[in-house]
């Protein structure tokens, strides 16, 4: 929530600040979808569903409002904010994305931007579009699923970058690093509920419902509030990333980030019942263009979090995905395969964290104007969520979804 | 008899000169192949003023790129940059001929820009930093750029000139080559005496600048 005023705060007073040179550009995207949902209750509305929707949602709902402001303030400086209207689990609006960019014109061969303020690490290749969604499929991967929901940087990201072009090489090479606070019970979803399949972004104001855990009930979780406000910051220490970008004539992609929040498992804010989750893991992402037509995205996510004195809670999580997609004229269509994993690594035994599973994910979208664009997808995930027990479900379940999805953008 | 003649010659190259002539033109490389998209113009010996078209040129940018990759313009053409995608373009250029910085919105086109020397102009785009484009700003109005096979022909009349070669793959893009040729019946060849690197293409598309 201080999070999220100071962002606002800081974004509108340096627009005014820069308010003589302004030129804003606006883009904005809505859509909605009519789903046929999956029997289980979605773990935004407190149920073990692995998806955003489920049979409550059969009606028209809005899936994305986005709004993205790009605001040229100087020469160099230009402030980018993305707000985001959405009706599930609860009607609102709030901000994804907040940052004043400087990126400076100069003579060198060399390039060099820096980012302040609330984005996210470009770690991913599935996301390039308005708002970070995805071109591709309506439902995230798992990686970026998560990413979504619970991590941001709200700090400060520089890149220096080795453009192809300006040497005559085929190589692009840029190195990101950066510092921020918050993101400090970012795993914590992981921990509990495992990874999920949707394309829900977390505004900076909201939290997430964790689902049915038995195990909060006990003395030892006491403190831990049923849902998590992932860009708190609990411990007042700086986490970092670091990350290299590699490019090869742009037909082939590959992105390498290590992220640690460098949280401090031991503290908790006990008004907002979050705890600081030591949460680092390695990201690689690699996306090759076969033809202007098909090309194949995939990414690895592999990591561990910590909460709690003594190890209460120590797990490794592990995902990845293959997505194919191919465009020919108005039609795109993409498939995805997803695995994702979490390991229980601590003893405590009241608290079981393991979970495994699997999501197969097609999407068919028709280009129908600049505009206006219509798609189709199916989605199926078979999961085994071992804590699922303990609150009287079954461990292992199997969903389905439908969806169309109407896009109007501008 | 022999005024009559000369008379005549006269009469004939003055015709020549009147009705256009074209001079062919065949770049070859170093290694003897023809040389596409290389820039030649000519330069009448003895300074003669040259006539800027009133009409500016235009450098657009199209898809994340610069449409034409290389644009020829005599010294003091007016050139505007319209922007026909719907993202912005930051367009710069550091090179000595011209030094500026635009930033361009399909919407709000910008006052062209003259340009009053001659010189290579690189022009790059902050924000998209693939893009690379280059205007050429000559002391003429006699150019053109090279096909596949080598080839320009240039509308002139017969003379004296300079002929002027440029390539973008020169390792020093500053770096034009001269050689005095006499434009008449016979087609013209010449050899660059730089290396010239071969152009690389990107594979770029809409999603590339995330």
């Amino acid at each position: 929530m201080i999070i999220n005023r100071t962002l606002t705060f800081v974004f509108l007073v340096s627009i005014l600040f820069f308010s003589a040179a302004l030129h804003a550009q606006v883009k904005g995207l809505i859509q909605v979808r009519t789903v046929q949902g999956d029997d289980n209750t979605s773990f935004q509305d407190g149920g073990i569903g692995l998806y955003r929707h489920d049979t409550k949602s059969d009606e028209l709902i809005l899936s994305q409002g986005i709004l993205d402001f790009n605001v040229d303030l100087a020469s160099s400086w230009s402030a980018h904010g993305v707000l985001n209207l959405n009706q599930d689990p609860d009607v609102g609006l709030g901000l994804t994305q907040a940052y004043i960019k400087y990126q400076p014109l100069t003579d060198s061969k060399y390039k060099w931007h820096v980012r302040g303020g609330g984005f996210y690490p470009l770690m991913s290749l599935e996301n390039p579009d308005i708002g970070w969604t995805s071109p591709y499929n309506y439902t995230n991967s798992a990686i970026n699923s998560w990413i979504g929901e619970e991590l941001r940087t709200v700090g400060i990201e520089a890149t220096l970058k080795r453009p192809a072009k300006r040497f005559n090489s085929k190589h692009s090479f840029s190195f990101v690093g950066a510092t921020f606070k918050g993101n400090d019970p970012t795993g914590t979803l992981l921990a509990w509920r495992g990874f999920a399949l949707h394309d829900r972004q977390t505004t900076f104001n909201e939290g997430v419902n964790i689902g049915p855990i038995a195990s909060l009930n006990e003395f030892d979780l006491r403190w831990q509030s049923g849902r998590v406000l992932p860009f708190e910051e609990v411990d007042g220490r700086f986490g970092y990333y670091a990350g290299v970008h590699w490019d090869y004539l742009k037909k082939s992609q590959f992105r390498v980030y290590y992220y640690d929040n460098n949280g401090d498992p031991s503290t908790v804010n006990y008004s907002s019942g979050q705890y600081a989750w030591d949460t680092r893991f390695t990201s690689v992402a690699w996306l090759y263009k076969f033809n202007s037509k098909t090309r194949v995205i995939a990414q690895v996510l592999n990591g561990e979090t910590e909460m709690g004195a003594n190890a209460l809670i120590d797990n490794a999580f592990y995902s990845h995905y293959l997505m194919l997609s191919h465009k020919e004229g108005k039609h795109r269509v993409s498939v995805r395969y997803d695995y994702f994993k979490v390991t229980d690594n601590d003893t405590t035994a009241f608290d079981p964290n393991a979970s495994h599973g699997e999501g197969v994910t097609a999407t068919w979208r028709y280009q129908l104007s600049n505009s206006w664009q219509l798609g189709v997808e199916g989605s199926a995930i078979k999961s085994f969520i071992k804590n699922r027990a303990a609150s009287g479900f079954a461990q292992r379940i199997s969903q389905q979804q439908i969806m169309l999805n109407a896009q109007w953008r501008f | 008899m022999t005024n009559m003649i000369k008379v005549l010659v006269y009469v004939f190259l003055l015709c020549a000169s009147a009705q256009g002539f074209t001079a062919n033109i065949t770049i070859k490389n170093s290694s003897n192949e023809p040389l596409a998209n290389a820039v030649v113009w000519l330069t009448a010996s003895g300074s003669t003023e040259i006539t800027v078209p009133e009409a500016p040129y235009a450098m657009s940018q199209q898809n994340r790129e610069f449409i034409p990759r290389i644009l020829v313009v005599p010294q003091n053409a007016k050139v505007e940059f319209p922007n026909a995608d719907s993202i912005m373009h930051h367009v710069y250029s550091f090179s000595k001929a011209k030094t500026f910085e635009l930033k361009l919105y399909k919407e709000q086109p910008k006052a062209p820009i003259i340009f009053d020397q001659t010189g290579v102009v690189e022009l790059g785009c902050n924000i998209h930093d693939w893009m690379l484009g280059y205007i050429v700003v000559v002391d003429s109005t006699v150019f053109a750029i090279t096909d596949e096979n080598g080839k320009a022909n240039l509308q002139t009349g017969a003379g004296e000139y300079t002929l002027s070669v440029w390539h973008s793959g020169f390792s020093d893009i500053s770096n034009v080559e001269t050689k005095n040729v006499i434009v008449g019946t016979q087609p013209l060849e010449y050899k660059v005496k730089q290396e010239v690197a071969a152009q690389i293409d990107f594979a770029t598309d809409e999603f590339d600048d995330y």
